[in-house]
């Protein structure tokens, strides 16, 4: 892993925003989530391996269209047909996967560096990102994820808890400093901490 | 704003995906002797018809998928969409 977060020198911490008389305990949280190992699993088109008999830290890989499935350190997360992106504070999760996959049925490639990972907590973070993000978070579960758009800027959403709602969200590592501002400002109205 | 049922993600705003073009147009043979003319109505030549059409789509931010669509030039209306090996 690099030293150098994509976020490193662009995430302030503080309050920010309309924070006043507010319960700083209620406040939305903005944090960048560094050191996250990011697995990218594709299986070949010509591949006749059934991915429902590999399990990668207990986990099965769901062909379920946008389903994740998780434990406390690891989420599995369906990206696209026979594709998957594993998310994983495990450092040996590469070779786990390695060993557990096939080469001549899947392409593993390791994406860490590539990514920038912010999170948004609290109750208003569904406000913060229908602002950008024309999804129909009304019906966005817990164990959901999506491939979609935030102000022009691709990225995955990742919903890993509904109490309060907390979601990560990855966009690719040149985008993270403007995909930061953006996130950041559409957060002032409801004031956040940056963590 | 359109929205489109992207086979594999369901229901969608159009600003996740990319218009791909004509679905109908075929690719000439591989190792047919082609003439200029057969060329130019592959690369250049469309109907842009007024009406139901037939078209690519790219789900380009979410499953980054190709896919058919049905629909109305005039109107928009979506018929239906369809995995691109399957006929719409």
């Amino acid at each position: 892993m690099t030293a150098i977060s994509p976020l490193e020198f662009v995430h302030k911490k503080g309050i920010f925003g309309d924070h006043h008389k507010k319960n700083e305990n209620e406040l939305l949280q903005i944090s960048e989530v560094k050191n996250l190992i990011i697995i990218q699993v594709v299986q070949y088109k010509k591949s006749k391996t059934s991915i429902n008999d590999v399990k990668i830290d207990g986990l099965e890989f769901s062909e379920k269209s946008s389903h994740v499935t998780s434990n406390k350190q690891t989420r599995i997360l369906w990206s696209a047909p026979r594709t998957w992106l594993v998310l994983s504070n495990k450092e040996n999760i590469f070779d786990t996967i390695k060993s557990n996959l096939n080469e001549r049925d899947f392409a593993i490639t390791d994406i860490s560096h590539s990514r920038a990972v912010i999170q948004i907590k609290g109750m208003q973070a569904k406000e913060v990102l229908k602002k950008g993000s024309p999804i129909n978070f009304s019906e966005f579960n817990v164990n959901r994820c999506s491939g979609t758009i935030f102000h022009g800027i691709t990225i995955v959403i990742d919903l890993i808890s509904n109490d309060p709602d907390t979601f990560n969200i990855l966009t690719l590592r040149s985008f993270g400093e403007s995909f930061y501002h953006h996130i950041t400002d559409s957060a002032l109205e409801f004031g956040y901490v940056g963590v | 704003m359109l929205e489109i049922k992207c086979p594999y993600c369901g229901k969608r705003s159009q600003n996740e995906f990319s218009y791909g073009g004509d679905a109908n147009i075929k690719r000439p043979e591989l190792g047919k002797e082609v003439s200029d003319r057969e060329w130019d109505d592959f690369v250049y030549f469309r109907k842009n018809p007024r009406g139901m059409h037939l078209e690519l789509w790219h789900h380009v931010a979410g499953c980054r998928q190709w896919f058919k669509v049905s629909r109305d030039t005039s109107t928009h209306e979506i018929f239906k969409t369809s995995k691109i090996n399957e006929e719409l």
